[in-house]
């Protein structure tokens, strides 16, 4: 066979003690200096960033729950506002219309009042005038006799039949003077 | 399986051509891929090839010294028999230890980033927390576990990018492949090894662990278990050896020697040919440099994710069995 003869012959296949114990005292040295200098602060780096990345995912998670929360609370303040902006406004229309017809209906008896006083007023002034005219028309009735018949007559006597007459004039103004006149 | 078979044809196409070829193609490669006790470098524009030779240290393992084997070349050997511990620097240490240089400075220039900032800015920086990040979720955590995974996260990173940048490295101009030399290979595993053990006897302690070298059949049983249970326990970290260095030796060794038939055919025009397909196979070991880090930390973790699961399955062996056979599957077609 030619395979052993090429691998005995040549120095493929050769272990050497030396190139071992290199390789160990290499190796061993490499790997604490590099658990030292390198791995070490590599890994503990990456699991801090591990760490980082759940921890900001978990509050994340927990920040947007309570975001959630707060939002629904919003929404239910807000409804509960508007509600309440509803119901006052309902009320206050309620309060506007009712203060409005009490208004109304305390000026219309104001006005009816007034209506009534001055027709009170009126009527009293209206009284008064009459009298006043009903004794103008006397007196004057009185004189216009006298000096109709020209000579003067028992007053007491007189002024009684006047007002006999004046008694049987019309009571409104106008009819009076015309009945004066026409009596005249 | 198909790589195996690359390299056996440029083995056996060495040993034809060694002989009458003048060029000496497969010396050349040999010479290339193998390791050597000097360090060989070119300066542009001056033809001879400077080598640099590296002292030899021996160290004595006997009271009365070491007295290195002559060979009838005139070199010296300096085994374990004759009480020596042959220290000497390699080419291929040399390598390891630029690897692991330029891997401590890779790690220092990007891994050593602003502590406040929690987010890597930069390719360099982003690309080793993507690789470390791999290590840790893909290859630590999966196979280990939760609670045991992190622990053994620093070894697997180390094993990992020492490993990817000594692969690299072999593929530079003018360097070689630490990770193409089975000693290299097998000190690697052999720290899998120890620390799969570790990581056993740490989950069920030593009497579980001897326990479960009996693999839970009957004692009748145990003069045939025990043993292939020890046997075992040696398997995979020679399958782990015996993986990483085939892949980076054969790669290497198709690349020269598709660049060698330009010189074994003795025509120009082959290059037309050979030079785009070692291109291609370039490209491909630049993947399987990845590949290869990748499977070792990978069945690293598994091994040592077997040992920690002994604390969950005493009885269920089988289970604990499935995993590499699973993996050394995936491992073929890589």
């Amino acid at each position: 066979m030619f395979l052993p003869s090429v691998l005995a012959a040549s120095n493929l296949v050769k272990v050497q003690p030396g190139l071992i114990f290199w390789t160990l005292v290499t190796f061993i040295l490499v790997a604490i200096f590099l658990k030292m200098k390198a791995w070490g602060p590599i890994l503990s780096l990456v699991e801090e960033r591990e760490k980082q990345i759940s921890s900001s995912i978990e509050s994340a998670k927990r920040e947007r729950a309570e975001a959630e929360k707060l939002l629904a609370d919003q929404k239910t303040a807000i409804a509960e506002a508007r509600r309440e902006a509803a119901e006052m406004m309902r009320r206050n229309t309620q309060e506007m219309e009712k203060f409005r017809e009490e208004l109304m209906a305390k000026s219309r008896k104001e006005a009816e009042e007034l209506k009534l006083s001055a027709r009170r007023e009126i009527d009293e002034q209206k009284a008064k005038a009459i009298a006043e005219v009903r004794s103008m028309a006397v007196d004057l009735a009185m004189e216009v006799a006298g000096k109709l018949i020209s000579e003067r007559m028992d007053d007491s006597k007189q002024r009684a039949l006047a007002e006999q007459f004046v008694q049987g004039l019309p009571l409104t103004g106008t009819s009076a003077s015309g009945s004066v006149r026409r009596t005249a | 399986m198909r790589k195996a078979m690359v390299l056996f044809a440029s083995l056996f196409a060495a040993t034809a051509w060694a002989a009458g070829s003048e060029d000496d193609v497969p010396g050349y490669i040999l010479h290339h891929v193998v390791d050597s006790p000097y360090l060989e470098f070119e300066v542009p524009l001056s033809t001879p090839i400077k080598a640099l030779d590296f002292p030899k240290w021996h160290v004595p393992l006997k009271a009365n010294g070491c007295a290195p084997r002559m060979t009838e070349h005139g070199e010296e050997i300096p085994g374990f028999t004759e009480g020596c511990l042959d220290l000497s620097l390699s080419k291929h240490a040399v390598m390891m230890w630029l690897a692991a240089l330029l891997l401590i400075a890779t790690l220092l220039i990007w891994g050593n980033r602003d502590k406040t900032k929690l987010v890597p800015r930069g390719a360099g920086a982003n690309i080793i927390e993507m690789l470390v990040l791999f290590v840790r979720d893909e290859l630590a955590i999966k196979n280990i576990g939760k609670e045991e995974g992190p622990r053994y996260v620093p070894f697997l990173l180390t094993a990992f990018f020492f490993i990817l940048f000594m692969n690299m490295l072999g593929l530079v101009p003018g360097m070689a492949t630490a990770t193409g030399n089975l000693a290299v290979t097998a000190a690697l595993s052999i720290c899998t090894f120890v620390i799969t053990q570790v990581a056993g006897i740490r989950a069920v302690g030593l009497g579980g662990y001897l326990k479960h070298l009996t693999g839970g059949v009957a004692p009748w049983l145990w003069p045939i278990m025990v043993p292939v249970e020890f046997l075992g326990l040696f398997t995979k970290p020679f399958a782990l050896t015996m993986r990483l260095f085939a892949n980076m030796l054969a790669g290497h060794i198709v690349l020269f020697f598709l660049l060698g038939l330009i010189f074994i055919l003795g025509h120009p025009a082959v290059a037309a040919v050979s030079v785009p397909f070692a291109f291609a196979i370039y490209l491909l070991e630049l993947f399987v440099a990845f590949v290869q880090a990748y499977v070792f930390t990978m069945l690293s973790a598994l091994f040592i994710g077997m040992g920690v699961a002994m604390a969950h399955h005493h009885d269920d062996h089988g289970h604990a069995e499935a995993g590499p056979s699973h993996d050394h599957g995936k491992a073929h077609h890589v």
